[in-house]
């Protein structure tokens, strides 16, 4: 029996023991707290298509990084070829050692130090292919370590303009993994110049390095360049479960869970929350789309920093509130991670105000009813939209050529929908609101409630429970108005962008409507960004930190793409973007009711 | 020889400096955007604390310049500035030994706080319009014999920052002390509020005057802003504002809203700025070299300021700058 031991082996094996009874410690830890419906969902979908499909994304997604190649193309080889590369390495490695080395036991270290315990094989036939398709694995992966290289030293190239900054176990980890591969291109090309044979990249410079040093030097060297490769595999793995690398494991059952449908959930941080944030890779791709970084110079508050600080236990209540809740980073991140929910828990697990507190406070507004009107569609304007006069006077004239009967929630005052709540973490006190508001959309048996506001509207959305109740954001109504041919537009000449709103785009999907009422009164320019990656104004309601001149550079930016795309008039559908653009904007900016209420026939 | 100086903006502060370099012998030329002389001070009516008519304060300026025979080039702007020479819209160069910036501020676009609804609703005006309703003899919809309540509201677009203005406008407190005093002159029925956040009454005689108003005129002054601004099927104007004084929420019905503009920064200034030397301040007015012993000149030898191209400033203040202006322009040009 041969156990294929040798001395330099231990730091190996004691890395891999340590890496293993961690991570599978952490995943036993983790499954065994989730909550029962989560248990539940698994056990209902684990035998389901949805196991296949989740299969697939992880292919997909953990081994060829499809959606990094999407940012671009070089990154993506870079990540590509360290995951895939090294997968390959492992699975064509296992099958070179079990049909070479023969053994009724053979321990998972043999084909880790193939080279080293069976180097005389490679006279066969078949011996030279595996030779030739391990080295070109090896080849494969080395590309990637030196493009990682590259990338510290010059990181646009791989269009990162800014890359994360590590945490001390981080930089461990990554040093040993960048040496790990030319750790074993050394051991391998030594042996095989030593013992002869190998394919073209070790056989080669292994019999370059017996020429250059001799074959006596090579003989006494050999040895302990497998000390070399086994210890930095070993301070890798070591290292692995508490930096970054955590990632290469975790983002596979962070796919499995996802696909039997466990969420994270807005006001509780769960235990499904834990392979979300170690999923993290800390890539870094989500801070050059933050435009705290890019134009306020914030650089500590991004996702990768938030969920490295909520990961370790030293999340700040200010790093938690600094984040404007856009969504540019979300849409960006390759693992998919739901940013915007667990930097919500997170905000919830600031606040101490709890349900009976948030009763006590707003009991004031219990049977508060100021609305007026009488249709079945509500009208719900918002706060901000109270205080866009042009906003309100443009909606009526609209409602009124549509012949619309409209019952008005707020035109003398209303409650809050509870957004704004929501988003600083006051989850009790939001759901206070939403109950009001329901009772009272509920009393007035609306079927259709309409909102100028897309803060309200996602909120209606997503918290409320209004049964039977259709919810539209104005841009969808009135395109909905245009379609019927309950109001007629009359186009003109004038170029007009179009700015999405974070919560109406991004937040809702909704970017179509406003685009097809904008083509039938005028001519649409886009910005540079828009659609999912448009830009914020700066002013959201969800960063509860920036001061108003920082708000004022974010908008700056989209001040700037308006002022290149040349266009007449900057149309939103948001009133608080509007008024924060309005400050910064070189030309007209306007909500999409007031063009249309102006070019109604 | 004679030097040459070239005064950009024909405003109080602008001829006043004109006048004091043509006295000292000096060649001044000034190039003024619109089409006559005067600048802001055209457009008002009376001037606080003591309602002597503008025309008092203008017209003997115009007379000197007249007398002394400044050049003066109208309905010229200045689309480029260097050191020693300024490039005209039409594209002439002139050039000269000294450049004094008199290029003042801008009026605060009332629009940009769209929630009190000027430009939207008939009865929302501002303290700009209401000095040209004045000149007129009457103020629209304001009927002598019938009782009208009138809100003045302080502080729009001054200590502002959600529409970048984070300094104080120094003049529209005492400018709406003395505009209520003349609305109750002129409306006797009426009842008059100003909403403030700060009143602060800087000048000789303006304490006084807020005094006057308040005793002798009745005028309410109710500590709070307004937080917006609707129209009601009447065409009156409700407003919703907090008395902070004793904390409690107050919605009021007005005849008119008169909103109290402050002082923005010259939209020039920005274009000024792109010469090395000359740095603008937050809130986009011009810093002079030195805020208390040389606050008339700036960091390029060459070029000096006066009146509000560096802050807000009320008439005096800006003609005195004139004078000194002009004294370090003698100076510097070696007189």
């Amino acid at each position: 029996m041969n156990f294929y031991y040798d001395h330099f082996i231990i730091p190996f094996i004691i890395g891999v023991a340590i890496l293993f009874s961690i991570v599978l410690y952490k995943y036993v830890r983790w499954i065994t707290r989730l909550p029962k419906r989560d248990k539940l969902l698994i056990r209902k979908n684990i035998f389901t298509r949805k196991t296949l499909s989740a299969i697939q994304e992880v292919i997909l997604e953990s081994l060829l990084h499809r959606k990094i190649f999407r940012v671009n193309p070089l990154l993506g080889y870079m990540h590509m070829s360290l995951a895939f590369g090294w997968f390959l390495l492992i699975i064509v490695g296992s099958f070179e050692a079990a049909v070479h080395l023969k053994g009724e036991f053979l321990p998972p270290h043999a084909h880790v130090f193939y080279k080293f315990f069976a180097p005389k094989i490679i006279h066969t036939e078949s011996g030279t292919t595996w030779e030739f398709i391990m080295d070109f694995l090896l080849l494969f992966v080395l590309i990637g370590v030196a493009l990682a290289w590259g990338k510290r030293a010059y990181s646009r190239a791989m269009g990162i303009k800014k890359s994360t900054k590590h945490t001390r176990a981080d930089r461990i980890a990554l040093s040993a993994l960048w040496l790990i591969f030319p750790a074993r291109l050394l051991a391998e090309s030594f042996t095989s110049g030593v013992r002869g044979g190998s394919s073209f990249l070790t056989g080669s410079i292994g019999n370059f390095m017996v020429d250059l040093l001799g074959w006596n030097t090579m003989v006494a060297i050999a040895p302990y360049t497998w000390w070399l490769y086994s210890t930095v595999l070993a301070i890798f793995f070591i290292f692995m479960p508490f930096s970054r690398y955590m990632h290469i494991f975790t983002e596979i059952p962070l796919i499995f869970l996802r696909k039997y449908g466990l969420k994270s959930s807005d006001n509780k941080q769960k235990s499904f929350d834990h392979f979300q944030i170690e999923a993290c890779s800390r890539c870094g791709i989500c801070i050059d789309p933050c435009q705290l970084q890019s134009a306020a110079g914030i650089d500590n508050v991004q996702s990768t920093y938030f969920l490295r600080d909520r990961r370790y236990n030293k999340l700040t209540e200010s790093v938690t509130n600094n984040c404007l809740m856009c969504g540019r980073c979300q849409v960006k991140c390759p693992v998919g991670i739901d940013l915007n929910t667990l930097r919500l828990n997170s905000r919830h697990s600031f606040v101490s105000t709890s349900k009976a507190d948030a009763d006590n406070r707003y009991s004031y507004l219990n049977g508060v009813d100021l609305s007026t009107g009488s249709g079945r569609v509500g009208y719900f304007a918002g706060c901000m939209t109270s205080l866009s006069p042009k906003i309100l006077n443009a909606m009526d004239k609209i409602f009124a050529a549509a012949k619309e009967d409209i019952w008005y929630a707020d035109k003398n005052g209303g409650i809050c929908c509870g957004r704004p709540l929501k988003l600083s973490g006051e989850i009790e006190a939001a759901q206070k609101m939403i109950d009001l508001n329901t009772a009272l959309f509920e009393k007035h048996k609306i079927t259709t409630l309409v909102t100028s506001c897309p803060i309200c509207l996602k909120v209606f959305k997503e918290d409320y429970r209004l049964n039977g109740v259709e919810i539209l954001h104005h841009s969808e109504y009135i395109s909905r108005l245009i379609k019927e041919g309950r109001i007629e537009v009359s186009k003109s000449d004038l170029s007009y962008t179009y700015h999405d709103p974070c919560e109406l785009g991004r937040g809702s999907g909704v970017y179509e409507q406003p685009r097809d009422v904008i083509s039938a009164i005028g001519n649409l320019v886009e910005m540079e960004h828009n659609r999912e990656s448009a830009l914020c104004c700066g002013s959201s309601l969800a960063n509860l930190e920036i001061r108003d001149d920082q708000q004022l550079k974010i908008a700056s930016q989209l001040g700037e793409e308006f002022k290149q795309c040349n266009a007449d008039s900057m149309i939103t559908s948001c009133p608080l973007c509007k008024k924060s653009i309005s400050r910064v904007a070189n030309g007209k900016v306007e909500d999409i009711c007031e063009i249309v209420a102006n070019s109604l026939k | 020889m004679n030097k040459e100086v070239i005064i950009i903006g024909g405003g109080v502060a602008g001829m006043q400096c004109a006048i004091s370099l043509a006295e000292m012998g000096v060649k001044p030329t000034i190039i003024e955007k619109s089409d006559k002389l005067g600048g802001k001070l055209n457009d008002w009516y009376k001037l606080f604390p003591t309602f002597t008519s503008a025309s008092e304060v203008l017209n003997p300026l115009k007379d000197m310049i007249n007398e002394l025979g400044v050049d003066v080039k109208l309905s010229s702007e200045v689309t480029k500035l260097e050191p020693k020479s300024v490039t005209l819209a039409d594209g002439t160069t002139m050039s000269a030994d000294a450049i004094v910036i008199c290029s003042g501020f801008e009026v605060f676009d009332a629009r940009l706080k769209e929630e009190y609804g000027y430009k939207i609703y008939d009865n929302v005006i501002t303290s700009v319009d209401l000095e040209r309703m004045f000149c007129e003899g009457s103020v629209q919809n304001l009927d002598k014999n019938s009782p009208s309540r009138i809100a003045i509201l302080h502080c729009v677009g001054s200590r502002d920052e959600k529409v970048c203005q984070t300094h104080c406008s120094r003049v529209c407190c005492v400018a709406g002390v003395k505009q209520a005093i003349e609305l109750k002159e002129l409306y006797p029925k009426s009842e008059i509020f100003n909403f403030y956040m700060d009143i602060r009454m800087f000048g000789c005689g303006y304490e006084e005057l807020y005094k006057e108003a308040q005793i002798k005129h009745n005028i309410h002054f109710v500590r709070g802003r307004i937080s917006e601004a609707a129209q009601t099927i009447d065409s009156k104007i409700q407003i919703k504002s907090e008395d902070t004084l004793i904390g409690r929420p107050l919605k009021m019905t007005v005849d008119l809203l008169v909103l109290m503009v402050g002082m923005s920064a010259g939209k020039s200034n920005n274009s000024f700025a792109t010469t090395d030397g000359i740095n603008l301040n937050t809130s986009g007015f011009i810093s002079p070299k030195n805020i208390f012993t040389e606050c008339v000149s700036s960091d390029v030898d060459s070029i000096f300021y006066a009146g509000t191209v560096t802050a807000p400033k009320n008439i005096g203040e800006s003609i005195t700058e004139g004078v000194a202006a002009a004294h370090k322009v003698a100076k510097f040009i070696k007189l």
